[in-house]
């Protein structure tokens, strides 16, 4: 770099000035074009479903001449419970051994180093191969058939390491102080992490879990071949095909028949809006609960001023507001 | 006043002067559930951590199983090979290497691997500044009614099912794309030398449904999750170091280049690994955006396959086959895909554990 | 021998012939159950309440909803779930046992009865396919031959106005612009029947190199597309000028609205023919006699005069061994009323699609093997 004893801006300073307001530019820009086409989807859907929107699609079943996306809603809302009971337990518990139970080795980092790994290598795992596992040991050779229960099995093996992963997240923030007040007057195991741990996750948990249940309700390959498609939802967890409403944005977008195309559009419609109670659920729960959090701003205005000093007074340390 | 023994802590204190507490048969259960509850706990939490690690052993194993027949016929041909036909299905069975195939099937899956190479480069090579710098965008001091409904925006597109956006993809954004877009691309590059890379960019401009286009669609599908993770990387890098370059007179850029990125650079590794292995596995939106083509693109706007889209497309057509030749060779074509996601995955892991945890502070180099 | 070895064994051995008994006159039962199957006068069995699921051709799709609506004024109690995946989804959910009746426009491939001998191809009505096309300015039927298509596909002519084309259409004006061939990507009928008609018309070019198949590898013509369901073709050529589609028969109403226009093809005698109901029927009735009794049989390219070279047998695809009785008589009776002449085979339902019905000697040898399903 040239030494500048001037003071006027030389070379150098207007070369880092262009860029720094270059990058101002980039950042801003980068913000607009990934929102901007955001923005766009949710419209495109929007003005594609509203002018054929009924309501009555909500309540009225599908049928051969067009009809309503009754089952479709009620299945993929099934197997979103399914997913809940299934991948909900067993990422939770998962969770919970990566965090608590996981021995310290010699080198003082938690082991479990395998069972992480596995974990976060089926997160990244393709769907449409574990819906081809599916498909070739539950629906062939278990003769399950298309069925609801292939595909519960199938979405929880998919959003188990997430729902792990984000329980283990939440586990380990919180304080080590608690889990030793609570070691320290007596509580066992079991009821320290009931009564005392899991309940101050419990927000970060079940962020992770309504989260995981989006994933699940918005995936459509898995679920062509373990619960294929039907029009109604059956009475029998296996041997009958499941109906979801992902299937009908992917295949009646183009249907001989133009009922159907409003339904692919119903369909993505009810889909989007889906997403959006959840993820405004998981906002709900996190905001409800910081507020009783340790630390928590419940007034908006501005803490308690300290007093002032007297004249002779030195400012004591103690009465300035701590910073958070 | 302490209570009596070890065990838990809503057994009341007996004060002095009162008679103890007769011993109920339910506090005889209750205490055994009590004892025996930690173990419950650990053993089903022990059981619930192996079981992603036993479907990944059980998923690859199926597809072992499945896919060897094709494997031994099929063999190095499927890597480099560039025919897809599934033969005479109609006419004789032979048999090679004890296994039965239509006759003149052969399966070569270049293309099918180059489609799902190339769309993934193109989404990572669009994804990941955007997602950096909307990121560095977000941690700047914004209005909390600004930064907080953006951060939603982008877990909604987060959230939108695939199936959504590629049907966008299908109907609006690629027909957009096709007339101004791509118009424009391919006579800047008519103007520019006619070498590779440019001459890809080149006339015809399709409709739309092509690799560029479902790159940018695979793009815009791993933005939130690099997006995301990048963010919160940022938060966590100790304000002090960019405090302290902002008063030393380092501009915004700079204090970015110099002192943030270095800190995150493993994080941020392992957010576009995260994204990567979506891109890699994508089915649906390839499906709708891709055009279904068993060939090397021609140029960049042209239909194109990839794995997973195949995978998906071609499995009922597959088994009309009675030999099961075809659907071994979808099995072994899934494991391609399987090895190729596992092996980003483990590498970027050991990217990240040689470079450190988050890197160093400032001025080690890290 | 001792009395207690003597018991035993006489103990065994009557335990062993009453098992043999037994097993005997289950056999015989059985058989004569299903040898029992008849059909009643009205032509149509009664089925009990339950479930039939059907899905497979895109061709015989439209045709099979507009089915399944009359059949449930008859009989309300079975409820019948279609879909329209395409050929080679009905043949292989069929084979799985995972659907109870696959819709196919091709029959079963010999690997497939070999793999699967209880699995049926049951001819149910008479369909046909177009070529369609969307050339701006150009709407009467385009005179086109077996070896001008493969050309085409094959990617050797390019432009509409190809002095090849041009030939065949003297009178007609065909702009300069770019063919875009239009094939199907999911496994189906119509490419099957395409691909057959192009294997027989040209046998040293198409079908040495290509051949027939529901899926086939398809050359890199410039600019070609693969579309899903016959609808995806209709609707991806319509946003396509200057490209060309198979698109069943059924699909014509749609075809028409879209504005795409539709080829004659050149039969086997020389003559161009465009699809209509004397033009399908001709070349269905020079196949009648050589239509075996398990219904695998092409009748593409027929020598017949006046007909149309592209027609074909829709198939359900059933496997004879169902896993109740209750589902199998499900399936047999809708599949009587759909090929009955009274009800599915009506000109009412049939000519909205196109369709023909089937001769009354395949109807029967058709109706011989439903009674086969049990």
């Amino acid at each position: 770099m040239t030494t500048n004893t001037s003071l006027a801006p030389g070379p150098s300073t207007r070369r880092r000035r262009v860029s720094s307001i270059g990058f101002r530019v980039f950042t801003y820009g980068s913000l607009i074009l990934i929102i901007a086409p955001a923005a766009w989807i949710l419209l495109g859907v929007l003005f594609r479903a509203l002018p054929h929107w009924r309501w009555s699609v909500l309540w009225t079943p599908l049928t051969a001449a067009g009809g309503g996306l009754r089952d479709q809603i009620i299945g993929t809302l099934l197997l979103m419970l399914g997913v809940l009971i299934l991948a909900g337990t067993i990422g939770v518990l998962a969770g919970i051994h990566l965090s608590e139970m996981a021995k310290l080795k010699k080198n003082g980092k938690p082991s479990g180093g395998l069972l992480r790994t596995g974990s976060d290598i089926l997160s990244g795992f393709p769907s449409i191969v574990l819906g081809y596992v599916g498909y070739a040991a539950l629906v062939l050779y278990f003769h399950w058939g298309f069925s609801y229960l292939a595909a519960v099995i199938v979405l929880s093996v998919m959003v188990v390491p997430y729902i792990a992963k984000t329980t283990e997240n939440s586990l380990r923030q919180v304080p080590t102080a608690y889990r030793e007040g609570a070691e320290a007057l007596g509580m066992s195991m079991g009821y320290s992490l009931r009564k005392v741990v899991l309940k101050t996750a419990l927000p970060g948990i079940v962020t992770g879990v309504l989260l995981a249940l989006a994933i699940a309700g918005g995936e459509t390959a898995p679920l062509i071949y373990t619960a294929n498609f039907a029009n109604t939802v059956p009475h029998s967890l296996t041997h009958a095909s499941f109906p979801y409403l992902t299937y009908v944005v992917f295949s009646f977008y183009d249907s001989s028949q133009v009922q159907y195309h409003y339904l692919a559009y119903d369909a993505a419609l009810i889909l989007v809006v889906m997403v959006l109670i959840l993820l405004v659920a998981t906002r709900v729960i996190v905001a409800r609960t910081q507020r009783h959090a340790e630390g928590a701003r419940t007034r908006t205005r501005s803490p308690r001023k300290p007093p002032k000093p007297g004249p002779d007074e030195a400012v004591d340390l103690v009465d300035l507001p701590l910073p958070r | 006043m302490t209570s009596v023994g070890g065990v838990a802590g809503d057994v009341p204190a007996t004060p002095p002067g009162r008679p103890a507490p007769r011993e109920s048969p339910f506090r005889r259960v209750a205490d055994m559930f009590r004892a025996n509850e930690e173990k419950g706990w650990r053993w089903s939490a022990r059981v619930a951590v192996l079981l992603p690690l036993v479907a990944l052993v059980f998923a690859i194993t199926v597809l072992a199983i499945k896919a060897w027949p094709a494997i031994r016929v099929n063999g190095w041909y499927f890597l480099y090979g560039k025919n897809w036909t599934y033969g005479h299905s109609y006419g004789a069975t032979v048999h090679t290497n004890g296994v039965a195939h239509a006759a003149g099937a052969q399966f070569g899956a270049w293309p099918l691997i180059l489609g799902t190479l190339q769309s993934s480069f193109i989404a990572i090579v669009v994804a990941v500044p955007l997602s950096i710098g909307a990121a560095f965008a977000l941690t700047e001091r914004m209005p909390s009614w600004v930064s907080r409904p953006l951060g939603f925006a982008i877990e909604i597109l987060a959230g939108i099912p695939s199936v959504v956006i590629g049907l966008w993809g299908l109907l609006t954004f690629g027909p957009w794309l096709a007339k101004h877009i791509y118009p424009t691309l391919a006579s800047i590059a008519s103007d520019l030398p006619n070498v590779w890379p440019f001459n890809y960019f080149r006339q015809p401009v399709g409709t739309g449904e092509g690799l560029l286009t479902a790159g940018l669609v695979l793009g815009m599908m791993i933005i939130p999750i690099i997006a995301s993770t990048t963010r919160e990387l940022f938060v966590q890098v100790p304000s002090l170091p960019k405090e302290g370059g902002e008063a030393l007179g380092m501009t915004h850029w700079e204090v970015a280049n110099r002192i943030t990125l270095p800190w995150v650079r493993s994080g941020i590794i392992g957010g576009t690994v995260l994204g990567l292995g979506r891109a890699l596995g994508e089915t649906i939106a390839v499906v709708l955006v891709g055009g279904a083509s068993l060939h090397i693109a021609p140029n960049i706007y042209q239909p194109f396959g990839t794995i997973a889209a195949t995978i998906l497309s071609q499995l009922d057509g597959a088994q009309a086959d009675g030999t099961g030749f075809a659907v071994a060779t979808l099995a072994e074509l899934a494991l391609v895909l399987a090895v190729i996601s596992v092996g980003v995955n483990l590498a970027a892991r050991f990217i990240i554990t040689r470079t450190g945890r988050t890197g160093g502070p400032v001025g080690t180099g890290a | 021998m001792t009395k207690l070895m003597r018991a035993t064994r006489l103990r065994r051995g009557v335990i062993a012939v009453a098992a043999a008994g037994l097993a005997l006159s289950s056999v015989v039962l059985s058989t004569a159950a299903s040898a029992s199957i008849k059909l009643p006068s009205s032509g149509v069995e009664k089925p009990s309440s339950g479930t039939v699921t059907e899905t497979g051709s895109t061709l015989l799709y439209p045709l099979f909803n507009l089915w399944v609506g009359g059949y449930n004024e008859t009989y309300p109690n079975v409820t019948v779930q279609t879909a329209g995946t395409g050929s080679g989804t009905g043949i292989s959910d069929a084979e799985n046992g995972t659907i109870d009746i696959g819709a196919s426009d091709a029959y079963l491939a010999p690997s497939v009865t070999a793999a699967s001998p209880d699995l049926k191809n049951i001819p149910l009505a008479i369909s046909s396919q177009m070529v369609a096309y969307n050339i701006p300015g150009v709407l009467s039927h385009l005179k086109l031959t077996g070896k001008v298509l493969s050309a085409i596909y094959q990617g050797t002519i390019t432009k509409w106005n190809a002095s090849q084309i041009a030939s065949l259409n003297p009178g007609v004006t065909l702009p300069s612009i770019p063919i875009v061939t239009l094939h199907r990507s999911d496994s189906s009928g119509d490419t099957f029947l395409f691909t057959s008609f192009l294997s027989k018309t040209d046998p040293s070019g198409w079908g040495a190199k290509i051949a027939y198949n529901t899926t086939v590898p398809w050359p890199a013509a410039p600019g070609a597309l693969g579309e899903t369901g016959n609808s995806g073709m209709v609707t991806g050529c319509k946003a396509t000028p200057g490209c060309i589609a198979y698109v069943g028969i059924s699909y014509l109403t749609q075809a028409l609205q879209a504005g795409l226009g539709y080829a004659s093809l050149q039969n086997a005698k020389g003559q161009y023919e465009v699809p209509t109901a004397a033009s399908i029927a001709a070349e269905a009735a020079s196949f009648v006699k050589k239509t075996p009794a398990n219904g695998t049989i092409s009748l593409i390219y027929g020598p017949a005069s006046g007909g149309y070279p592209i027609v074909n047998y829709e198939y359900a695809i059933v496997s004879t061994h169902q896993s109740s009785s209750a589902t199998a008589k499900g399936i047999r009776s809708l599949l009587e009323w759909s090929i009955s002449p009274k009800h599915g085979a009506a000109t009412s339902y049939l000519a909205q699609v196109n369709f023909q019905p089937l001769p009354s000697k395949v109807e029967a040898q058709s109706v011989k093997q439903i009674l086969s399903i049990s």
